[in-house]
């Protein structure tokens, strides 16, 4: 082999390592083959995550690859920070456990808004460094000294338009009329928006929801569930209650009521007016094990409008940067729960509220379900 | 002698890792539960009092309860049957039975599940076919509620109390029963006098595998419940994961792991007084 080729193979190898082509071990071998194993220890690369890859947790199933296409390949692109993507699903729990273990082997989790605060005020979580994440990039009230919006999400009334017609309800209180508006339900099985919607059945008005009237709420919900045939856990169990008509109202996700629409030729329709808005956040573990900065230096690059559109057009959650919307058309920009004009019609869940009551609401109302 | 001795302390030594294993595997980290149960969110036996005096729990062991029991009851009666068809047919029914409880066996209780749900629900195969034939009117609630639970539960339960029943079936001498027969005894007084007294100790062993199986399933009850048949798997599950009371989890897996066991011992001891008067 010529010393000039050789010389141009180390370079090339330099140059992929210095990009994240390659990792430590794959760069350290090759040029162990090229005999120039101390030119590799002088070359000066920084090996930030190198072995240890930066783990992102999410939800799993379609998010999975959605995560990937958004935002970790262009991550490690631009920065040589490997990332893998782990759809164990970041309950509370599983976070407690990991820090618990001693062993953490998790960094970078998508958790809801309020779970970030709780976990943070236990200290399982580190606080984020907004030295290096801008948090003016997303709207004030999406985030807090351990979380950061990364996307947002809805929960939405959907109909049958079969059962229907153009008349359909309007209002939660329509959604508890099973006289006017006859038929099963669907609710959500963990809680989230659902007390919301039985307040703002039972008449208080929006201004006033939080604190909220936890006894007044499962009262009301103690009168629709009769009428439900099943409180759903899934998105896939929601979408399958509606369009095989089990169902003739359900209080879903937007992002498969959207679909829902799509796939029943616009038989099930729904809107965004009194829907429930809520954030998904980016949290870090305590001693996560691929080091603080690369962790936040990840959660700088999700927020940026361009991966955070990329995920609207995947799954067709919300992008927590505002300025997403720029990027939209005004097709996109219909259909986006965060954009501007949704965004007035819908309800922000209460992070704090959900933070200090979740845990103990959520066993009342699941006691109600099972009564 | 010495050779017999050599033979069965090699084989002791084999068999050392078994326990081993439990120790390690099992034992230790089930003294952490243990350990959490007295000691979170702060020390004492506060968890075990909740369990005590808290209805909402309560409501939730009784259906766990209910729902194992009538499984359990079900599963026997049919595994029964099954045993019985087993044992007295020819050899081509005898085949038909293993096909039919072989292949659902090896298939996932997840996509049973989902094939009860698919069946079972309001314009399924089954509620189709009833209103068609014109037996009623309006669909059956057959799935999302507790109906579903024991459809899907026994569906997979079946099995586990078929196989001691077969085991202690094949070993009745049927001499005995062509004995009772000819001795003037009908059918039905035969089989109350006789079969059913010697497969007495399959009927219990089935009994408690099946019992104990259903005390832990999770996913069946999670699917075709409609999230309102929260059993205690589920109910330990929630308190782990989503709302982070350790304490409470682990005190009633400690709760659940007694039961079983006292379970089991009660049942042991009958079996061995039955043997004893058999």
């Amino acid at each position: 082999m010529s010393q000039e080729h050789q010389r141009d193979c180390i370079e090339v190898l330099i140059e992929k390592a210095r990009n994240g082509q390659i990792n430590r071990r794959t760069f350290i071998q090759a040029m162990g083959l090229l005999a120039a194993a101390p030119l590799a220890m002088r070359s000066g690369i920084s090996w930030a995550a190198d072995s240890k890859p930066l783990v992102v947790v999410n939800w799993g199933g379609d998010a999975l690859d959605a995560f990937r296409r958004a935002w970790t390949d262009s991550f490690s692109q631009s920065t040589g920070i490997q990332v893998r993507i782990d759809g164990a699903g970041p309950t509370e729990g599983a976070i407690r456990s990991q820090l618990a273990s001693g062993k953490p082997s998790w960094d970078v989790v998508d958790v809801d808004s309020y779970s970030a605060m709780t976990l943070g005020r236990d200290k399982i979580l580190q606080p984020l460094d907004y030295n290096v994440i801008q948090r003016g990039q997303v709207t004030s009230g999406l985030a807090h000294d351990y979380g950061i919006a990364g996307y947002l999400f809805s929960y939405v009334m959907a109909w049958d338009s079969e059962q229907f017609g153009d008349q359909g309800p309007t209002s939660w209180a329509d959604f508890w009329n099973v006289e006017k508006f006859p038929g099963k339900r669907t609710l959500y099985k963990w809680m989230n928006g659902m007390l919301e919607a039985a307040l703002l059945a039972d008449g208080v008005p929006a201004g006033q929801l939080y604190p909220l009237d936890v006894p007044r709420a499962l009262r009301k919900i103690d009168e629709i569930k009769p009428h439900v045939l099943s409180f759903w856990s899934s998105g896939a169990e929601s979408q399958q209650l509606m369009i095989e008509g089990e169902v003739s109202m359900g209080a879903i996700w937007s992002t498969r009521a959207k679909l829902l629409a799509e796939d029943s030729e616009g038989r099930i329709r729904w809107g965004y007016d009194n829907a429930f808005l809520n954030a998904s956040s980016w949290a870090v573990l305590s001693d996560n094990p691929a080091g603080s900065q690369e962790a936040m230096r990840f959660i700088q690059h999700a927020l940026q409008p361009e991966g955070q559109l990329k995920l609207f057009e995947l799954l067709g959650n919300g992008p927590s940067n505002g300025a997403t919307q720029k990027l939209m058309t005004a097709e996109q920009r219909e259909a986006d729960c965060a954009s501007e004009e949704n965004f007035k019609k819908q309800i922000f869940l209460n992070t704090e509220w959900y933070a200090d009551h979740y845990a103990t609401t959520l066993e009342q109302y699941l006691t109600h379900l099972s009564k | 002698m010495s050779t017999t001795h050599s033979a069965n302390l090699e084989r002791s030594l084999l068999l050392i890792p078994l326990p081993l294993l439990l120790v390690v595997f099992y034992l230790l980290p089930f003294l952490g539960v243990v350990g959490w149960s007295f000691t979170l969110p702060e020390p004492g036996i506060e968890q075990y009092q909740r369990i005590a005096t808290d209805p909402a729990i309560h409501d939730m062991l009784w259906r766990t309860l209910r729902l194992c029991l009538t499984v359990s009851t079900l599963a026997l009666v049919i595994g029964y049957l099954l045993a019985y068809c087993w044992v007295f047919s020819p050899p081509f029914w005898q085949r038909m039975v293993e096909i039919c409880i072989f292949i659902p066996f090896w298939i996932s209780v997840l996509v049973r599940a989902f094939g009860w749900l698919i069946a079972l629900r309001s314009n399924g195969v089954l509620n189709g076919g009833l209103m068609d034939l014109g037996l009623i009117d309006s669909p059956l609630q057959l799935t999302r509620n507790e109906t579903g639970v024991v459809i899907g539960m026994l569906h997979f339960m079946v099995p586990y109390a078929l196989f001691p029943l077969l085991s202690s079936m094949r070993q009745l001498d049927q001499r005995v029963l062509l004995a009772s027969r000819g001795l003037g005894a009908g059918a039905l007084r035969t089989f109350w006098q006789v079969l059913l007294p010697q497969t007495v100790p399959g009927l219990l062993g089935a009994f408690i595998m099946v019992f104990v199986f259903c005390l832990g399933f999770f996913i069946t009850p999670v699917l075709l419940g409609g999230g309102q048949t929260v059993m205690i798997a589920e109910y330990v599950f929630l308190q782990m994961f989503q709302t982070s009371n350790w304490g409470l989890g682990a005190a009633l897996s400690v709760v659940l792991l007694a039961l079983v066991s006292a379970l089991i011992w009660v049942l042991l001891r009958i079996t061995r007084v039955n043997r004893l008067v058999g």
